[in-house]
C-alpha cells in the first residue's frame, strides 16, 4: 500500500474534486462516483481502469447484497397483495380515538410497516398514496400531511429488518442479528417521538379525532392482521434460531408475503406480481449500481491513505467518547444531504470505523447511531428521498413541507443524543436475548 | 431504428422482472436443503444466485440511463427548459465517457474472463464479464437517443415536435 505516487492530500483533491464538479453538473451520482475514480487510475503508475471492473465485480458477486432486492420485494408485495390495508384496519382500532388520529395511524403504520420491510423510500411512496391526500381532506395542513408521512417512513430501516443494516454488517463485519435487535428500542422510541410531536400538533391546531373502536373491532382487525404482522418474528427470530441468514431471511419473507397476500387475502394476480417483480429490479438495479462505483471510490480512499490521514486530523482535537458520537452522526447527516445511505455506509462508515474504536464505542452503537442518522439524511434536502417523494405526490415543491419537517426533526434528534450519551440503549435488547452476539 | 432500440428495451424489461423472480429459487432451494433434506445440499446454488445477482443489477443500470431514473443531485434553482435542456446534454456526455471505458475496459475484462471458470459450478467467467461491455454498449445505445432528444430541445427551444418529455419521474434511485 505504501509508495503510492500521489500524496493523500493530491489524491483526495483529485477523487472529491471531480466528484463535487461531476455531482454539480447533475451527473448521476452512480456516474459521478465512477467517473471521478478516473483521473487518479491514469496518473498513479501502479494503477489502471481495470480496477473499476475488478472491484465493482467484488461489490455485486455477494450473497449479503441479495437481501436489498428481496426487501423491496416484500415492500412492494405488501401493497399491491392487501396486507397494507389491512393493517391501516388495524392501526384506526388502535389509535383512532387520539387527537390527530389519521396522521397517529400514519405514524403507527409505519412501525408496523417497518417491521415487515427494510426500505424506507418503499413505505414513503406506498403511505403518501394513501395518507397525504385522505389527511388534507379531514382538514390536517397539507405541510403537516406531507412532513408527517416522510419522517415516519424512516423508521423502516431503523427496525428490523432494514436494509440498511444489512448492507453495515456486510461491509463492516458487524453480526447482522445483533444490528437487528439494536434496532428495535430506538425505532420504538423514534416511533413515540413522532406520535407525541403529532399530538401537540393536533392539539394545537385541532385536527380531528374518530370515535374509539370497541374492543371487539380491534380484535377482528387483529386478527386477520396477525399473519402479516407475524412477518418480523420470523425474520428476526430465524435468524436468531440459526435457522437461516440474513439473505435467506428476505426470501423467506419474499415468499411469505406472496403466499399471504395470494392465498389468504386474494389480492394478488399475475399482472400485479410481475409489476411487483419489474419495479423491484428497476429500484434495487438502480442503487446497488452505486453500490458498486462507491465500492471502487472507498478502494481508492483507502489505496491512498485518505481515511488514515483524515483521522490523524480528527484525533488531534482530543474528542470524548460522546464528543466523537456527536462528531460521526454529524459527519453521517452532513454526507446524508448529499449522498445515498448505501454508498455512504461504504465510504464514510469504513473512515469512521477506527475513529469509533479508539474511543472505544462498541461497534453496535457505532452502528446503530449512524443508521439512525443516515436515516433522518432520509428528510434533509437536498438528497432527502423520503420527503422527495412524500413533496412529488403532493405535487409541490421540497421546500414547501421543510418547516414542518424539521420542527419534526428536532424531538427525534433528542432521541439519537440520548442514544450518543447513554450508548447501552441499543444494546439492551441484544444483551438480554443474545449476548454472545455482542462478541 | 427507434423500433429496435423500443423493442431491445422491452426485452431487457422482461428479463430484468425474470431475474428478480428466478433469484428466489436457488436461496430458496439452499435453505430446503440444508433445512428438511427434500433436496440435495447442491454446492452451486450460492454461485448462481450471485451471478444472477450481477445480471439483474446491469440490467437495472442498463434500463435506468433509458428511463433516466439514476439518481442525481439538483443544486440547480428552477432553470428555463432550453438551459435543462443543456445541462441535461453536457451530464449525458459524461454519462457516455463512462459508457465507453465500460465497452473499451470491459471488452478486455471479458477477454481475461476467458481463461477463468467459477470456483463452484465451473461456468466460464466470461459469461458474467460480459454483462460490463454490454452494460456499455446499451448505455451508448440509450444514451444518444437522449442526447439527441435534448440537443433538439436546446437548439429549437422545447415544442411539440421535440417528441421528448422533459419532467423526470422523481426519486426512484434509491430502495432505503
Amino acid at each position: 500500500m505504501t509508495g503510492a505516487a500521489l500524496t493523500p492530500a493530491v489524491a483526495a483533491m483529485w477523487l472529491f474534486g471531480t466528484f463535487f464538479v461531476l455531482m454539480a453538473l447533475r451527473v448521476p451520482v452512480a456516474f459521478a462516483l465512477g467517473l471521478a475514480c478516473l483521473p487518479v487510475l491514469f496518473i498513479e503508475p501502479r494503477l489502471s481502469p481495470m480496477v473499476i471492473f475488478n472491484t465493482t465485480f467484488k461489490a455485486y458477486n455477494s450473497f449479503i447484497l441479495l437481501a436489498v432486492p428481496f426487501f423491496l420485494l416484500t415492500a412492494n408485495l405488501m401493497n399491491v397483495g392487501g396486507i397494507t390495508d389491512r393493517l391501516v384496519t388495524l392501526s384506526r382500532t388502535m389509535v383512532g380515538n387520539f387527537p390527530g388520529a389519521l396522521a397517529q395511524i400514519n405514524v403507527l403504520l409505519s412501525v408496523f410497516f417497518a417491521g415487515i420491510s427494510g426500505s424506507s423510500t418503499a413505505d414513503a411512496a406506498s403511505q403518501g398514496k394513501i395518507f397525504i391526500e385522505a389527511q388534507v381532506k379531514e382538514g390536517y395542513d397539507l405541510s403537516f400531511s406531507i412532513a408527517i408521512t416522510a419522517v415516519s417512513a424512516v423508521l423502516a430501516v431503523i427496525i428490523p429488518p432494514s436494509i440498511l443494516m444489512v448492507v453495515w454488517g456486510g461491509v463492516l463485519q458487524v453480526s447482522i442479528g445483533a444490528l437487528y435487535l439494536a434496532g428495535v428500542i430506538p425505532g420504538l422510541l423514534i416511533g413515540l417521538a413522532q406520535m407525541a410531536t403529532v399530538h401537540v400538533y393536533a392539539v394545537k391546531r385541532g385536527y380531528p379525532t374518530y370515535p374509539r373502536a370497541t374492543l371487539r373491532q380491534f380484535f377482528r382487525a387483529a386478527a386477520i392482521s396477525i399473519p402479516a404482522l407475524f412477518t418480523p418474528f420470523i425474520i428476526v427470530g430465524g435468524i436468531l434460531l440459526g435457522w437461516f441468514t440474513a439473505t435467506e431471511s428476505a426470501a423467506v419473507a419474499v415468499l411469505y408475503a406472496a403466499v399471504l397476500s395470494t392465498f389468504f387475502y386474494r389480492e394478488l394476480n399475475r399482472a400485479k406480481l410481475w409489476q411487483a417483480l419489474l419495479d423491484t429490479g428497476k429500484l434495487s438495479a438502480i442503487a446497488l449500481f452505486c453500490v458498486g462505483t462507491a465500492s471502487v471510490f472507498g478502494w481508492l480512499l483507502a489505496y491512498f491513505q485518505i481515511p488514515k490521514a483524515l483521522l490523524e486530523n480528527v484525533t488531534s482535537w482530543g474528542l470524548g467518547s460522546i464528543g466523537v458520537g456527536f462528531f460521526i452522526v454529524v459527519v453521517f447527516m452532513v454526507v446524508g444531504c448529499f449522498l445515498d445511505a448505501i454508498p455512504a455506509i461504504i465510504i464514510v462508515g469504513t473512515v469512521l470505523q477506527p475513529l469509533s474504536a479508539s474511543v472505544g464505542m462498541h461497534p453496535v452503537s457505532f452502528a446503530i447511531i449512524s443508521i439512525v442518522a443516515l436515516a433522518f439524511g432520509l428528510v434533509t434536502p437536498p438528497y432527502g428521498l423520503c420527503l422527495m417523494i412524500s413533496c412529488a405526490i403532493a405535487k409541490v415543491p421540497l421546500r414547501y413541507a421543510l418547516k414542518d419537517t424539521m420542527i419534526m426533526l428536532v424531538p427525534m434528534l433528542l432521541v439519537l443524543a440520548a442514544m450518543i450519551v447513554w450508548p447501552q440503549i441499543p444494546l439492551i435488547l441484544p444483551e438480554l436475548i443474545r449476548p454472545d452476539y455482542l462478541k | 431504428m427507434r423500433r429496435f432500440i423500443d423493442g431491445y428495451a422491452r426485452l431487457l424489461n422482461v428479463l430484468l422482472g425474470w431475474s428478480v423472480a428466478i433469484l428466489v429459487v436457488p436461496v430458496t432451494m439452499q435453505m430446503l436443503a440444508r433445512q428438511t433434506g427434500l433436496i440435495p445440499s447442491w454446492i452451486w446454488t450460492e454461485e448462481m444466485a450471485r451471478f444472477f445477482f450481477i445480471w439483474m443489477v446491469m440490467l437495472g443500470a442498463m434500463v435506468g440511463v433509458r428511463e433516466g431514473t439514476h439518481f442525481d443531485v439538483d443544486l440547480w434553482p428552477p432553470l428555463a427548459p432550453r438551459a435543462n435542456a443543456l445541462l441535461r446534454v453536457v451530464s449525458m456526455v459524461f454519462v457516455l465517457v463512462f459508457a465507453l471505458v465500460f465497452v473499451w475496459y470491459g471488452y478486455k475484462f471479458t477477454q481475461f474472463g476467458w481463461n477463468q471458470t467459477s470456483e463452484l459450478a465451473d461456468l466460464p467467467m466470461a459469461w458474467i464479464f460480459a454483462a460490463w461491455p454490454m452494460t456499455g454498449v446499451t448505455w451508448l445505445l440509450f444514451g444518444f437517443t437522449r442526447l439527441r432528444a435534448d440537443l433538439r430541445i436546446f437548439i429549437d427551444g422545447p415544442g411539440p415536435g421535440s417528441g421528448v418529455e422533459t419532467h423526470k419521474e422523481i426519486a426512484t434511485g434509491s430502495v432505503v
